[in-house]
């Protein structure tokens, strides 16, 4: 229906015309060309107005351009005239207008123009139309030529080209390229000679980047850009060509299939891929892989079905059917891998062990896949103590992992229950591996942690021998030596003292290592030669070591009483900090670094720890309490005094710190302190306030604080309540918020669960599949043929009335011949399920 | 996307031995220096199938690769370079001719008589 025009009134003149003038004007600029048009014909008729006549042409060549724009070439050529006739000469997009009258076949007007255009205007004013016209009479329309002025440079040209294309034709490229020599830069042939000589060029693999260089120069406005475009994709291959070949129409499609000789396979495939373009789903692509086989190779093919058939498992009969059937290992394999992808652990554990149940059929040659899915598996278990009991599991049948055995190690030594456990893994280990070096820094470890130094030394040293750089050896076997030598000198064995301080120094560790020995040199000299001398030694030696008085001070009484010497007269005749001696921060630092070393050294060493810092407590209290300490430096502190449990100093920290930073790690170390780290001397109310931090240690992203007060309060309700798991089980390992599969509030510790729990390992797919069958035999068969049926798979008839007393024993039961009709192996038997029902 | 073995040019039953002498090669072909993507890709390829252990892990715990467009390239994959003839090229000329290149720019001012 065609939208009736209204016509613009113009307002009654008033003033002149000069308030219309004006809103035809702002039309103008406006860009409204149509309304403007209206406008200035409505003033035309009142008065004839050169600047008005002037400004109506002008919106006559500005619609039409815009028109023209939007492919509405005849609306444009109408709306150019009423330009032509409302302006004065020159006039504008002369050329377009031509161009038009081309595109429309208006022969008549097409000859009354070439016939007003000059050499001149063709060769130097319009350049685009002298291209266009240059193209159309080489392919379309000849006879335009005729048309044309004789004595311009473009028929000149076009004989040119007219004999670059006959030297084409005869294959005599050096005639080609003296032909298009004659075209100078400013001809309208100049596209066409880029093209020419591109398509020369071509057949040549070295000059194919030449003609890829040549037809990118062909300017997007170029009449010749389309078939520039179109050479280039000629020297395309692979994904480049397609990506090309699906944004080309039909015709020009089908051109570059000729040239590229496809086959007609390669033509279809091209077609398909058209047509599905924007819908190519994962059944079509691999309907394509299987169609198209010959094109793509049969192994290539196959590859592709294979992996496709994770995200279109429904082709697995159309796999079978022109790959043959896939072997049931691999079925398994890619199974559990699509389902890790989808991050469903659950579903692929279960395949991997369907999996492992093929390869136990292979015998020895299957072993060590088995070992590998085992520790595959162990990765994705939900708790490390699950994980770890794959990977123990997976040394049946590669025990020559290594790593397998450091990862044992690593679980058990984070375990302090398992204690004997790792003790039996690391002997495992160091039998397996005596001369590896991992394994002999966890027995290193393992022998420090029991006080066994000796031991430890003799690991330390064979490590040295294998790596003899090896720091953490040197440091074990120098720990190793000062412990001794103070075990000597407490026994009064000072004979062979000086001896163990020289195997210590001579193990390069570095100046403070070094000066802790001379320290023991200097108790040494104090007790068995000279105390004067001995005094000075160790004075010297405690000055060298620290940066100020309070922390060799420190070292100095830890020293004393690791001997199991008398405090008073040992610190009698030492330098002594001054009264109101403050730490600086880098001496704090240093302080937590010393008491980490001695609690390294021996974990046993707490008590002397705490026993030394009651010399020094009131120095660190004074000291935290200026401005200049950093956070960072208070919280190293306080982390230090946690691990070694000394509370008085760390609610002193945790107080000096909330006056300047209320951060829930500032409130836990308080509560946590204010009841010797014991969470079931906390009140309620601090268990509530924690609970309040504990959300905003998560809120933000402090995790360690949140793990820190999230155990602390599940400590706090297991003492409540031993029965139940703690107040934050469900989400401690994880801070997994959303998953609520976890929250079982009915949850009873007292009964055990449903004999259907025994199908809980089955993929939710394999489960839903089983149930329906399910619901196919309930509908199908009487219960009393149900019961026969159950009967033949147990070992042992069932009662009916053990039947009416566990009703998901029956239903477990029932899964169980499901499953039987389905050839799915559940892993279930029927005697599980009795015995399940049963309890 | 290339599989270990075709980035080190190997058989699949390639021995530990010959799997090294085509990584080093590969490395002196790619210097990190120069080539620092490709070598990546180079290093990254032996790790994946250097000894027997991780050939196994690669072929028991590799995803294979649905890739479609790995097909297309094979289906048109490289060919002769095509040699273009006159007929060819003036259909070419004239597959250049549609109704968009008609809508030329108007030239600068100009006269018209």
């Amino acid at each position: 229906m065609k939208k009736k025009k209204t016509p613009i009134k113009a307002k009654p003149n008033t003033s002149g015309g000069i308030c219309d003038a004006a809103m035809a004007k702002a039309k103008l600029d406006a860009g409204q060309y149509k309304e403007a048009i209206e406008l200035y014909k409505q003033l035309l008729k009142q008065a004839d107005n050169k600047e008005w006549r002037s400004a109506l042409a002008l919106c006559y060549f500005k619609r039409a351009m815009s028109l023209a724009e939007k492919g509405m070439i005849k609306e444009a050529m109408v709306l150019w005239e009423n330009y032509q006739q409302n302006a004065e000469p020159p006039y504008q997009g002369y050329d377009s207008y031509i161009a038009w009258l081309l595109q429309t076949n208006n022969a008549a007007k097409v000859t009354a123009c070439f016939g007003r255009l000059s050499a001149q205007q063709l060769d130097e004013h319009y350049p685009n139309l002298a291209a266009l016209l240059g193209l159309l009479i080489v392919t379309e329309k000849p006879e335009l030529e005729a048309m044309l002025p004789k004595d311009s440079q473009f028929i000149a040209h076009l004989v040119s080209v007219r004999a670059a294309l006959a030297a084409y034709r005869n294959n005599e490229p050096e005639a080609v390229e003296q032909a298009l020599k004659q075209l100078p830069f400013r001809s309208a042939f100049r596209d066409f000679r880029t093209l020419l000589k591109a398509a020369l060029l071509l057949p040549g693999s070295v000059e194919q980047a030449q003609a890829q260089a040549l037809l990118t120069k062909i300017p997007a406005t170029s009449p010749y850009y389309q078939a520039g475009k179109l050479l280039l994709a000629t020297t395309l291959d692979g994904l480049e060509l397609v990506d090309e070949l699906l944004q080309c129409e039909q015709k020009p499609r089908q051109l570059i299939g000729t040239i590229k000789k496809f086959s007609k396979k390669q033509l279809e495939l091209l077609d398909m891929l058209v047509k599905q373009k924007d819908r190519l789903s994962d059944k079509i692509k691999f309907n394509c892989a299987l169609q198209y086989r010959e094109l793509f190779g049969e192994d290539l093919a196959k590859a592709y079905c294979l992996a496709a058939l994770a995200t279109y498992p429904a082709g697995q009969r159309d796999f079978n059917k022109h790959f043959g059937t896939m072997d049931e290992f691999e079925h398994c394999r890619l199974m559990a891998l699509n389902y890790e992808r989808e991050k469903d652990f659950h579903s692929s554990d279960y395949y991997w062990q369907q999996g492992i149940a093929q390869l136990k059929k292979q015998g020895e040659s299957g072993a060590f896949k088995i070992a590998l899915i085992m520790r595959r598996i162990a990765l994705h278990q939900p708790s490390s103590e699950e994980g770890v009991e794959w990977l123990i599991d997976s040394l049946d049948y590669d025990p020559g992992s290594r790593e397998t055995y450091l990862k044992i190690l690593q679980y058990y030594e984070h375990e302090p229950e398992e204690a004997e456990l790792y003790k039996q893994w690391l002997d495992r280990g160091m039998k397996a591996f005596p001369q590896d070096v991992d394994l002999l820094a966890q027995a290193i470890k393992a022998a420090t942690a029991n006080k066994a130094f000796k031991k430890a030394a003799q690991y330390a040293k064979t490590l040295l021998k294998i790596d003899p750089v090896n720091t953490f050896a040197k440091q074990v076997l120098f720990t190793s030596h000062l412990a001794h030598a103070r075990k000597l000198i407490k026994t009064k064995k000072f004979h062979l003292v000086e001896k163990e301080i020289q195997q210590a120094e001579k193990l390069t560790l570095g100046k403070r290592y070094q000066n802790q020995a001379q320290l023991l040199r200097g108790f040494f000299v104090l007790l068995a030669e000279d105390k004067k001398q001995g005094l000075q030694q160790i004075a010297e030696a405690a000055e060298k070591m620290n940066d100020g008085s309070a922390c060799g001070y420190f070292c100095v009484i830890v020293e004393a009483l690791l001997m199991g010497l008398s405090l008073p007269s040992t610190l009698k005749g030492l330098p002594q900090p001054p009264k109101n001696y403050q730490l600086s921060e880098q001496e704090i630092g240093r302080l937590v670094q010393i008491i980490q070393q001695y609690y390294g050294d021996d974990k046993s060493n707490t008590a002397v720890l705490h026993q030394a810092l009651e010399k020094i407590k009131a120095i660190i209290k004074q000291s935290i309490k200026q401005k200049t300490v950093s956070e960072q430096t208070l919280l190293m502190l306080a982390e230090c005094l946690d691990n070694i449990g000394h509370y008085e100093l760390l609610a002193h920290c945790a107080k000096i710190a909330l006056m300047q930073w209320t951060k829930p790690i500032w409130l836990f170390y308080k509560f946590y302190a204010e009841v010797d780290g014991r969470a079931d001397q906390c009140s309620s109310f601090n268990i509530e306030r924690l609970k309040f931090n504990y959300a905003k240690a998560r809120e933000d992203s402090d995790h360690r604080t949140a793990m820190r007060i999230s155990r602390f309060i599940d400590e706090y309700y297991e003492d409540q309540n031993p029965f139940v798991g703690g107040f934050f089980d469900d989400f401690d390992d994880e801070f997994d918020e959303d998953d609520e599969d976890d929250e079982d509030e009915d949850f009873d510790p007292f009964t055990g669960g449903s004999p259907l729990d025994l199908f809980e390992h089955l993929p939710t797919a394999v489960f839903e599949k089983l149930q329906k069958k399910l619901q196919d035999i309930m509908r199908k068969s009487s219960p009393e043929r149900m019961i026969n049926t159950i009967n033949k798979s147990l070992s042992k008839p069932i009662d009916p009335s053990f039947i009416l007393l566990n009703p998901d024993a029956f239903v477990a039961l029932l899964m169980l011949q499901a499953a039987v009709e389905l050839g799915i192996d559940t892993g279930v038997t029927g005697d599980q399920v009795i015995e399940f029902g049963e309890i | 996307m290339k599989t270990p073995y075709q980035i080190l040019e190997v058989a699949e039953q390639a021995s530990d031995a010959e799997i090294k002498q085509a990584y080093l090669q590969k490395v002196k072909q790619f210097p990190p220096d120069h080539h620092h993507e490709q070598f990546q890709l180079v290093q990254q390829a032996y790790e994946a199938i250097k000894d027997l252990e991780s050939r196994t892990q690669y072929a028991l715990f590799t995803v294979p690769e649905a890739d479609f467009n790995g097909l297309l390239k094979q289906a048109f994959g490289s060919g002769p370079a095509p040699s273009i003839s006159t007929e060819q090229f003036e259909k070419l000329l004239c597959a250049g001719v549609d109704a968009k290149r008609f809508n030329i720019a108007a030239s600068e001012t100009v006269t018209a008589r």
